[in-house]
């Protein structure tokens, strides 16, 4: 019995030792033990095959306010008398493997469409976020969610905006790359927490109604060429 | 005898303690320890990752906006279409900026791609 009762002495002593020193020493451990570890995923969602429901493109045209473009090769943003047009464009988030989670938390989200043709001119082109449904295959001027009125939406309502043409200043000089400076990181987010529903986006010129006509041509999924397929990057990270 | 009682007492809890220590060892939290240490990161920036396509398949992966506190660190990156993985590293220049990681092998282009990266370091 005696050594049962000093072995529980010195047990103490290990135990007070423990719960007084254990959780700095821990902490301290982990510390000088661990290293900078940055994770990152991205979700790459590109419209390819051509007929790969990933992506849903589609212009709208003025000029021909009931026409379907959705299965044409190239979209357009433009401005003129009577001759705006507006590209739709929606990414299916779902087929992110793994799944976003919804408590992710999106550190950047940008939308990439291929430039084949740019105005003579720096236009400025707003990206808004689409809230109501569109389908693709019937989507027309006189449908689309935001209706017919020109320059409807406000500009200050976009969620980004970027600049293409020419001259030297504009972000988007060439043809033969993806455009820069669509980012849509806070509608993504709001996707992805379930807090708004993804209905995608539609790209507009600034300023519809110019009395000269500007046109910007970017690849449709449609045209089928992988390297020019619409693209939508979302990095994110799932902890704080 | 008299002591025999505290002590057990001493002993559970000091048991309990270390079962506490395991199990908040939790890479979600982004903290180590009971003692809530921060998991050490030299960025929480919006990193841009861009995939480079070459012939229908993804050859190398550009991560750009990487600030100066991530720099020397090493970049793994890894790159996953649903059928196959590549993967590849480098090192973030010393003052951040982009790096171009080329992957072991080039997985073609899927309808969703998932990209993994870990900057390990500095």
């Amino acid at each position: 019995m005696s050594r049962i009762v000093g072995a529980p002495g010195a047990l103490a002593v290990a135990g007070l030792v423990l719960l007084g020193l254990a959780a700095p020493a821990l902490a301290a451990g982990l510390s000088l033990a661990s290293q900078n570890l940055t994770p990152y995923r991205t979700c790459t969602i590109t419209g390819t095959p051509a007929a790969s429901t990933a992506v849903s493109d589609a212009s709208v045209r003025q000029a021909s306010a009931t026409s379907n473009f959705g299965t044409s090769a190239t979209n357009n943003v433009a401005t003129g008398n009577g001759a705006n047009r507006r590209l739709y464009i929606r990414f299916d988030l779902s087929l992110c493997s793994p799944t976003i989670p919804s408590t992710a938390t999106v550190r950047l989200a940008t939308l990439r469409i291929y430039i084949t043709a740019v105005p003579a001119s720096c236009r400025t082109v707003d990206v808004f976020r689409v809230t109501t449904s569109w389908v693709e295959s019937t989507l027309t001027w006189n449908n689309q969610p935001f209706g017919t009125t020109i320059n409807n939406p406000a500009n200050t309502s976009a969620s980004d905006t970027y600049t293409i043409g020419s001259p030297a200043g504009c972000q988007n000089l060439a043809t033969g790359a993806y455009a820069v400076g669509a980012v849509v990181t806070t509608d993504v987010a709001l996707f992805v927490a379930g807090t708004a529903t993804n209905f995608g986006w539609m790209l507009r010129d600034d300023v519809e109604g110019s009395s000269t006509t500007y046109t910007q041509t970017y690849s449709a999924k449609d045209l089928g060429t992988v390297g020019q397929a619409p693209q939508l990057v979302v990095t994110y990270v799932t902890a704080p | 005898m008299r002591i025999g009682r505290p002590c057990a007492v001493v002993l559970v809890l000091a048991l309990g303690v270390t079962g506490a220590f395991a199990a908040s060892l939790s890479a979600s939290t982004g903290t180590l320890g009971a003692a809530r240490v921060a998991t050490p990161r030299c960025t929480a920036a919006g990193l841009s990752v861009l995939q480079n396509l070459s012939s229908g398949t993804v050859v190398s992966v550009t991560v750009a906006n990487l600030p100066s506190a991530c720099g020397n660190a090493t970049l793994q990156v890894t790159v996953n279409n649903g059928a196959a993985n590549a993967s590849g590293s480098g090192t973030v220049p010393a003052a951040g900026g982009s790096v171009t990681i080329t992957l072991g092998s080039a997985p073609a282009v899927a309808a969703a791609e998932q990209t993994d990266l870990v900057i390990i370091g500095p």
